[in-house]
């Protein structure tokens, strides 16, 4: 290339610098709008969904007093992540409570509205749930939290603005009685309620089982650490002993482990006839079929964690057992309106385990707003008159006769064990544990 | 003494996989100097990609004959590793190869966090880890006192065999010239006729397929993947790839399984038990780096901003 | 944009602009959505009506309304840098109407919400599309010019300079101060109560991004910024008073302080990542440990129930406290990196940062609270009140949580300050020398690894007291707040605002923590947002926003007067081929 040709180029590319767009670029990009332009206006005559938008929720509030504004009722559960189908079921149940609510004009002049907020499990994600909530006007409560750990961020948070929070699946005895809860109950929260029942009830009860019924005397015990586990762990120790078994072992994972091989091969020297999992079923699952892969043929039990049927998806295999509280949905009689109103509200999952129980809370607490709003106009004043309701909130619910004592536990102490049988859970035995 | 042997056992399956990664790891870095943050997700792909022709490929009668369904999922996770591979580097990375250092490695991050993402939106279901199926004889083989399954048994072998392979083909080949020489001095290697664009996306190529089969055999193996193994597994395979030399195919290898019976044998034997052996893990990396940049087989570095 | 320039020919501009405007003013007035949305009637009136009354327009239709009247009369006025202000006012009002336009689709069910159905009609959003495309078009016709310059010294004595440049500062910060409350305030607090926030805030930020782009292209942004480094004083002290009078203004309730602070502490954070990544180039993937360190030591030294220490130290002493072992940790961080450069940095930093997380989520010495965490921490309590409520200041009640936020105000202030002195210290210069070329600073005399050690330590001090606040006001110390993924958004907020700025490091930390709050309906799709946006940015503008000039320089291949390298190296050559043709007869020197 010759010096005028080196030259010509560069011109040529210092002056396009401001601009290459040239003819033909020009005229290819008309015709490409043109185009455009016209398939635009053939689809805009079509689709839309303008059925679904003429409110469903219009032709309702149109029955009913709305017009004193929304109130809020808040949810924090994991609602992304491993436990979602359990959050999820959470979620959906306190929507269909606040669906019927607005239905039948519990609160005067008040539409009600669900705020849910994901905690993803993790207790600072619920800490800032919580904070958004409170800081959110018109929010009348919150049904909240599913892991125990979590509510323990979320509980002074609420305490604080006065936010009454009504816990569906909480376990731990320490989140309502403190810490020393066995010598020395002292409600740390006023503000807190739950609809489940307790470790401390819980523990035991599967222990009577495991030991008397079940008949294994040598049990290893595996966490997560978390506040549920360790808190279950202990509570089913304390009772498997004093039934005369005996603990050959206690390990921990982590949180999010899902490779257990190491601590597998850690218990396997002590040879033990059944495994009690401290956790959820997310690691539940595989732990118990990597179990079975290394040799330790054994039955993994549960709490409620896990009670569901992922946990048979993820690796359960027959033979494992679970406790959950309350009886079984399926054979309660209050609970099959709930169950039918449930399937008739088109959600895409199931409600899980503790659906019922977040129903329940909801409904204490819509119940109680009516009752303290009763036609006056609702301000955040209103709150501690609305904490008292709940308290002295008593009714037939989903999962039984709804009450709290004056610490805010549920009255209803009845435990279900399950089996997984068939690839499902079957139930077993359905009880109270009497000590 | 039983578990002794069994956590060795343990951390050999474990080295296995992570070799697989570490292998595309120190290739990448060796050829074009850039911690691809973003193949640990390839890893995941991969497994999700065998998890994809399980659920929907294959049909349901012959779903559990593992002979026909392990060569699918492997070959399907291969296929899809590849592909983001490929799409990684010439959508993410290319552009930046005359960039600052800082570039590469942020958009490396970018890429790994949206793959992840991606996956978690798009994939049915994955907010939560999805069952993976055992597609291999669910037999346990006793090796003396220790158990192993054949699905584990599988894994170690493969992957020695692949990285045999892999080396052999880097030796011997034409191909494997190229990239030797485009990873010594690209500019050079480019006077030679070589061209380095094809070279480089060679070699993420053979980095991608290797991930994927990991990925797949992993799943195999655990029976249960999430959208976030790519980052953990990511990070042990590139401190394996460092510990054994950046760069050495060998290396990578070794230092996998040694990252392997460290995580166990520490988790066992080691204070803090297995709550810490990530840690140690961490620890070997941090000494390696400072002490002995150029690993176990690597040549010394020379100094780079 | 130079590429536009050749589709509309120069002599149309003008009519072209103008009927952009036109077509603003049209869509303003225009129907949006045919129906009522699922979740209930679109703001601002959007619905079933032609709106017929102009100044009772708001929101979105009020900014498109503005836009239009103002492309119409600049068409017509001789305004330096009017292409600009044109480009900007349509870019503006397209992106009102592209985000309206793709939500109320999208939420309606298909195009027929927002062009005819049911023998309604609602072309709003699409005209203001066509407007906001046309006037683009017409902006760019003629070109865009230079920034337009102003003089920095108006009247004639220094006194009269002094004061007209405080009176216009003090009138600029007071603009921002207003920006800032409307963006925070922009489409209400998101939730159950009000479906639409995300697309208003998105509309909102349209016009916003307009108006600032507007404004910089009249050259005013850089007038102003000129004239505060020319009186750094007192534009520090303006600055800090708009700070402390943003709860005064609409943002000042609960919920926005609380998010305002929130930022607070990240921007604190970013600005300390800013000294080890920014000034000295020390690439840092484990940042966010030297946070939690201090949170840790914080939530420890709070009294907390749940804490195992247990001691309960007044707040200034315990972040002190948590500063001061965040900094030994930073120091102890920072000492590999004397034999450790680069990419490998970057490694052994994050292999520290994973250290941390797993040591922290396991409990370890039982200072963590491991998987549990350490919930209940007490607020601050200076002088006597907890700051978690309200206050009365000026006989004012302000809410809940403006406390905090005067807290990190004065802590921000002060990292500022530390920053800014640090940057044009010895210490600060040799840093940006070990930054550019470690040998030859280290030629030069400095010592390079005291140097790095001492960036690690400043960096983490700074953040272990960002850390403190941040435990106390969220009340919980998790060790899942400080993982990887923290470290890099924290690491993209320094490099999306503009390595080695304050005002980067700020803008990027607002951005990244103040677009998931606002946009939270498109929460599920934000960390993969936020992974494309890192991809683009290192593509596209890898200086930043913000970019420190040398930065800008380095990473996109210009001069420091911003033109092209090729453009100028071309233009050298041409001139050279030049000067050589008109005398052949001096011998080449056998340079290129």
């Amino acid at each position: 290339m010759d010096e005028g040709t080196v030259r010509h180029a560069m011109r040529q590319r210092l002056n396009g610098y401001s601009g290459e767009g040239t003819f033909n670029v020009r005229n290819q990009t008309v015709k490409a709008a043109a185009v455009v332009a016209a398939g635009l206006l053939v689809l805009s005559a079509c689709s839309t969904n303008k059925d679904e938008g003429a409110p469903a929720g219009g032709g309702e509030t149109q029955s009913c007093d709305t017009s004193k504004g929304t109130l809020v009722l808040g949810v924090i559960t994991p609602l992304s992540g491993e436990l979602s189908a359990l959050g999820l079921g959470i979620r959906n149940s306190a929507d269909l409570a606040v669906k019927q609510a607005n239905e039948k004009c519990t609160v005067e002049g008040y539409k009600l509205a669900l705020q849910p907020e994901d905690d993803q499990r993790n207790p600072q994600v619920g800490a800032q749930a919580a904070t958004k909530l409170a800081s959110t006007p018109n929010v009348i409560g919150v049904v909240s939290t599913l892991n125990s750990n979590v509510s323990q961020s979320v509980q002074p948070i609420l305490d604080q603005a006065g936010i009454v929070q009504i816990s569906p699946a909480n376990t731990n005895d320490t989140l309502t009685k403190g810490e020393d809860f066995l010598n020395n109950p002292k409600r740390p929260y006023k503000t807190y309620f739950r609809t489940c029942t307790v470790d401390s009830l819980q523990g035991p009860f599967a222990a009577n089982y495991l030991v008397e019924k079940a008949g294994k005397k040598k049990i290893a015990i595996v966490t997560n650490g978390l506040t549920y586990g360790e808190g279950l762990a202990n509570e089913f120790t304390k009772q498997a002993e004093a039934k005369g078994a005996q603990i050959v072992t206690r390990q921990k994972v982590g949180e999010k482990d899902t490779d257990f091989s190491g601590v597998i091969a850690s218990i396997k020297p002590f040879a033990p006839d059944a495994v009690y999992w401290g956790g959820e079923y997310p690691q539940g699952g595989p732990l118990s079929k990597q179990l079975a892969s290394a040799g330790l043929n054994v039955p993994v039990m549960g709490g409620d964690g896990i009670y569901d049927d992922k946990f048979i998806s993820l690796g359960g295999k027959d033979s494992d057992l679970a406790t959950s509280v309350g009886a079984p949905t399926e054979e309660l009689p209050s609970a099959k309106a709930f169950v039918d109103a449930y399937d008739k509200g088109g959600f895409s999952d199931a409600f899980a385990a503790y659906g019922a129980f977040a129903y329940d809370a909801a409904n204490a607490i819509i119940a109680s707003v009516g009752k303290v709003v009763n036609g006056k106009e609702w301000s955040d004043s209103m709150r501690e008159d609305l904490v008292k309701n709940v308290g002295e909130y008593s009714a037939d619910g989903a999962t039984g006769k709804v009450a709290f004592d004056e610490f805010g536990d549920s009255t209803n102490k009845v435990l279900t064990i399950y089996q997984v049988t068939g690839g499902k859970w079957e139930s077993v035995e359905t009880g109270e544990f009497e000590g | 003494m039983t578990t002794l042997l069994q956590q060795i056992a343990n951390g050999l399956v474990l080295g296995a996989t992570i070799g697989l990664i570490a292998l595309g790891y120190t290739m990448v870095y060796g050829i074009i100097q850039l911690i691809n943050f973003a193949h640990g997700e390839v890893f995941m792909v991969g497994a999700f990609g065998g998890l994809a022709v399980y659920r929907w490929v294959l049909p349901e009668d012959i779903r559990d004959d593992w002979y026909i369904s392990l060569p699918a999922m492997l070959v399907g996770g291969v296929i899809i590793a590849i592909v983001v591979a490929v799409l990684m580097e010439r959508l993410a990375y290319r552009p930046l190869r005359n960039a600052p250092r800082l570039a590469p490695l942020i958009t490396a991050l970018g890429v790994s966090v949206a793959l992840q993402e991606a996956v978690r939106l798009w994939f049915p279901d994955a907010t939560s880890a999805q069952a993976f199926p055992r597609v291999f004889v669910d037999a346990q083989i006793d090796i003396g006192p220790i158990a192993i399954s054949a699905s584990q048994l599988l894994l170690i072998v493969v992957s020695i065999v692949l990285a045999v392979l892999l080396q052999l083909y880097i030796s011997k080949s034409r191909m494997g010239r190229a990239m030797r020489a485009t990873s010594m001095d690209r500019d050079t290697a480019r006077l030679m006729g070589v061209n380095p664009d094809r070279v480089i996306v060679l070699t993420f190529v053979l980095g991608a397929a290797l991930a994927g089969v990991a990925g797949v055999l992993y799943g195999s193996n655990i029976n249960l993947i999430a959208n976030d193994i790519g980052f953990q597994n990511g990070i042990f395979a590139f401190t394996a790839a460092v510990l054994g030399g950046i760069g050495s195919l060998r290396g990578a290898v070794i230092g996998a399984f040694i990252i392997g019976l460290i995580k166990t044998l520490g988790g066992q034997y080691l204070p803090g038990g297995t709550d810490y052996d990530y840690v140690w893990i961490f620890v070997v990396l941090i000494l390696v780096l400072v002490f002995r940049p150029q690993g176990l087989f690597g040549e010394v570095e020379r100094m780079r901003a | 944009m130079s590429k536009l320039s050749a589709w509309v020919p120069a002599a149309l501009a003008r009519p072209f602009t103008a009927v952009g405007g036109v077509l603003f003013l049209l869509a303003a007035m225009l129907p949006w959505a045919t129906f009522l949305l699922n979740d209930g009637a679109y703001p601002e009136k959007a619905t079933l009506q032609f709106f017929d009354a102009p100044f009772e327009l708001t929101g979105f239709r009020w900014h498109l309304l503005l836009f239009g009247a103002a492309a119409i009369v600049i068409t017509f006025v001789p305004l330096p840098g009017k292409a600009r202000v044109l480009r900007a006012l349509g870019w503006g009002g397209l992106i009102i109407g592209l985000v309206g336009a793709i939500f109320i689709a999208s939420e309606g069910g298909g195009l027929g919400a927002i062009t005819a159905a049911d023998g309604n009609t609602a072309l709003g959003s699409i005209v203001a599309l066509l407007g906001g495309i046309v006037l683009v078009l017409g902006a760019t016709a003629t070109g865009i010019e230079d920034l337009p310059h102003w003089p920095t010294r108006l009247g004639s004595s220094p006194i009269q300079q002094r004061l007209t440049a405080y009176v216009v500062l003090i009138v600029a910060f007071a603009g921002v101060l207003w920006l800032v409350s409307a963006t925070l305030t922009a489409g209400g607090i998101g939730g159950a109560a009000f479906p639409y926030a995300g697309p208003i805030f998105l509309a909102y930020l349209g016009f916003a991004g307009g108006l600032l782009a507007a404004l910089h292209g009249v050259g005013l942004a850089r007038w102003i910024s000129q004239l505060s480094e020319e009186h750094r004083a007192f534009s520090i002290v303006v600055l800090l008073a708009c700070a402390c009078a943003l709860p005064f203004t609409e943002a000042g309730s609960q919920y926005w302080m609380q998010v305002a602070a929130t930022i607070g502490v990240y921007a604190a954070t970013a600005i300390g990542l800013n000294i080890v990544v920014g000034l000295a180039g020390l690439l840092d993937l484990g940042y966010v440990a030297f946070l939690g360190i201090g949170a840790f030591v914080a939530a420890n030294l709070s009294g907390a129930a749940a804490s195992s220490l247990g001691w309960d130290l007044p707040f200034p002493l315990a972040a002190l406290i948590a500063a001061v072992v965040a900094g030994i940790f930073g120091a102890i961080v920072g000492s590999p990196t004397l034999r450790v450069r680069g990419d490998y940095l970057a490694i052994v930093t994050l292999a520290f940062g994973e250290i941390f997380y797993r040591s922290s989520q396991n409990n370890i010495g039982d200072l963590t609270g491991g998987s549990n965490s350490i919930p209940g921490i007490p607020p601050v309590t200076m002088f006597g009140t907890p700051f978690n409520e309200p206050f009365t200041l000026f006989g004012t009640e302000l809410p809940t949580g403006v406390l905090y936020y005067f807290l990190i105000v004065v802590i921000v202030a002060i990292i500022m300050a530390v920053f800014a002195n640090l940057k044009n210290s010895r210490i600060g210069r040799a840093w940006i020398a070990v930054r550019e070329d470690e040998d030859a600073a280290r030629a030069m005399g400095i010592r390079t690894g005291q140097v790095k050690i001492l960036a690690f330590l400043v960096g983490a001090m700074l953040a272990g007291l960002a850390g403190a606040v941040f435990v106390h006001k969220l009340g919980t110390a998790s060790y899942s707040s400080f993982q990887f993924l923290e470290s890099v958004t924290l690491l993209a907020a320094v490099i999306l605002g503009g390595m080695g700025t304050i005002p980067g490091a700020v803008l990027g930390a607002s951005l990244l923590f103040v677009l998931p709050e606002k946009l939270r309906e498109f929460d599920d799709y934000r960390l993969l947002v936020f992974g494309l946006a890192l991809v683009f940015i290192m593509r596209f503008r890898p200086q930043g926003l913000v970019p420190d000039r040398i930065r800008r320089a380095e990473f996109a291949g210009e001069t420091a007067e911003g033109k092209p390298i090729e453009e100028v190296e071309e233009q050298v050559v041409l001139e050279h081929e030049q000067a050589e043709h008109e005398a052949p007869s001096a011998p080449k020197e056998g340079k290129a």
